[in-house]
């Protein structure tokens, strides 16, 4: 029955236990699924935990309590075919576009001859194309998260995971990147967990939005966005549109003013 | 160009990690400006020069004393034979130590970033020993390794050592976490991290750890020849000492800094050439 989700989060908890002994409790209780090609954004106040369950999601951290289950493996198995997307595209300088795109198959030790056309048909994806040989301090903040974006898709991932990739774009870049990615995700058909501070971000882009409460992150909402697919700029002006983003404040308002 | 601009300021206000991914190598503008740089640093030479010069005209302290950049330079007109062969031993026993140190450094580093049980045993020892004057060492190398060459290398060497073993393990250290989890959800080897990643990424902090080094092996070697030496630019300082000859001793000054900024120079420009994604003069 696990196995219909891409991601089975269980009753999970994690704490953080510092040198001295002392225990942070960052998440816990916290149950959600994600079906496949789904895209879920996840929002929150700062230091709810958001970062915590992307990180233990990609066995990056270690849970304590619970268990988490890819495509109904447990992680702890290893892990899953899965990439992230982080807030600085961190490439490297001195490598060019195209092989920065390439650095996760030399990693896992797979890259063929074949791995540079899929490399250039991904940065052809993204508008790209040209700037294969180029260096990333050519590139403006947004191309550069766009090849740290193909570079997370060239392993052909399964679940995608995000923590705010568009944190750092000025608005104008930003609301262009939600177009291309809804159209990345599209073509692409994998799981998205799409860590944001935007609230008509989350919405804009998500089947879901999952809001997370903090001290202890747990999920305080979790809501259904009912608009069609290719979504456009329409939605974002739409009645229905404000609603959502204020009963997600309201949620988020709540969580914040227990604590 | 607009649009070259345009992206630069970008670049700069979007990454935070600016250092990985923001610096952009100044290559067109580099030939118009360093030309105007190297002109403004040889008249600030000139220009001190003429200020040594003039001063010991108007002051006309005894020769005993002090002596003009003139008479310096007439020195080493004088005597070039001199000055170029114990340049050569100077410069001989400054490069061994420099490499040997530089070597030795660089594995230290590694080792400490690598070796948790390294680190804990070795690290606060080694900040210990980096706060003993390395010339004070000088005497205890030349009774291990006699009056010859390697004394004096052996004293560059430890001069030149530390700030590459701490330029080493902070180069590496400082490798964004992003990349770090990066390789592991890729499940990258040990090695694959340290090739690809982590040893590249290193190595502009590296080189700036051998600029400063280069001049400080200098500085090691002058100190051995000091102590112990028959030959090189100490032992010509030393010898003019003794023999009250101030245009030999500031001839040899002279000598010493054109050849400690030479080194300087040619590291920082071997840097600059091998990685010119980063301007690594921190
Ligand atoms: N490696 C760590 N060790 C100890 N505590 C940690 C660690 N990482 C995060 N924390 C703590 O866990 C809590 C949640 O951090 P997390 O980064 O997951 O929050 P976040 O929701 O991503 O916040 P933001 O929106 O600011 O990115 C914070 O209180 C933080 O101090
Ligand atoms: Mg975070």
């Amino acid at each position: 029955m696990n196995n219909e989700y891409a991601i089975s989060v269980n009753n999970v908890g994690k704490t953080y236990r510092s040198k001295d002994g002392h225990d942070n409790t960052v998440l816990k209780n916290l149950d959600f699924h994600v079906k496949p090609g789904e895209f879920v954004s996840i929002v929150g106040q700062s230091g709810s935990g958001k970062t915590t369950l992307l990180k233990t999601i990609s066995g990056l951290q270690e849970l304590t309590e619970g268990e988490i289950r890819v495509k109904g493996r447990l992680i702890s198995e290893g892990l899953e075919d899965i990439a992230m997307v982080f807030q600085a595209p961190v490439l490297l300088p001195w490598r060019n576009n195209i092989d920065n795109v390439l650095l996760p198959l030399e990693f896992r030790g797979t890259r063929t001859d074949e791995s540079r056309r899929y490399a250039q048909e991904l940065l052809e994806m993204v508008g790209l194309g040209g700037k294969a040989t180029r260096y990333s301090y050519e590139l403006s903040g947004g191309m550069q998260q766009r090849v740290a974006i193909c570079r997370a898709l060239v392993s052909h991932p399964e679940l995608l995971l995000m923590d705010e990739p568009f944190g750092a774009l000025d608005a104008m870049t930003r609301d262009s990147m939600n177009f291309e990615i809804q159209r990345i995700w599209q073509s692409t058909g994998c799981s998205v967990l799409f860590v944001t501070h935007s609230i008509p971000e989350a919405v804009w882009l998500g089947d879901r939005v999952v809001v997370v409460g903090d001290r202890p992150g747990r999920i305080v909402a979790d809501i259904s966005i009912d608009f069609p697919r290719p979504r456009n700029k329409e939605h974002r002006f739409s009645a229905a549109f404000s609603d959502y983003v204020t009963e997600i404040e309201s949620h988020i308002g709540v969580t914040a003013g227990i604590s | 160009m607009t649009t070259s601009e345009i992206s630069s300021d970008d670049v700069r206000r979007s990454a935070p990690e600016a250092m990985l991914v923001g610096q952009k190598p100044r290559r067109r503008r580099l030939g118009r400006e360093s030309v105007a740089a190297g002109a403004k640093a040889v008249a600030g030479l000139i220009g001190i020069f003429a200020l040594w010069q003039v001063l010991v005209v108007v002051l006309d302290p005894p020769e005993f004393l002090l002596v003009g950049p003139i008479s310096a330079f007439a020195e080493l007109l004088e005597r070039p034979g001199y000055f170029a062969s114990n340049t050569f031993i100077t410069l001989q026993e400054a490069l061994a130590g420099f490499a040997l140190g530089t070597a030795l450094g660089v594995l230290c580093g590694a080792a400490l970033h690598y070796s948790t049980t390294v680190r804990s045993f070795l690290y606060p020892a080694l900040i210990a020993i980096d706060t003993i004057p390395k010339v004070a060492l000088a005497p205890l190398f030349i009774v291990w390794f006699g009056f010859g060459f390697e004394s004096k290398a052996f004293v560059a060497m430890a001069i030149a050592f530390f700030p590459l073993v701490i330029n080493t393990y902070d180069g590496l250290r400082s490798v964004p976490h992003e990349l770090q989890e990066l390789a592991r959800i890729n499940k990258a080897s040990r090695w694959k991290k340290m090739t690809k990643i982590e040893f590249i990424y290193a190595i502009p902090a590296i080189f700036s750890g051998a600029k400063i080094s280069i001049s400080l092996a200098v500085g090691g070697a002058v100190v051995g020849e000091f102590i112990a030496g028959s030959q090189g630019l100490g032992y010509v300082i030393l010898l003019a000492n003794s023999q009250v000859d101030l245009p030999s001793m500031f001839a040899a000054f002279i000598v010493l800094a054109v050849i400690a900024l030479a080194l300087f120079f040619i590291v920082d420009r071997a840097g600059r050439k091998l990685f010119p994604w980063k301007n690594h003069s921190r």
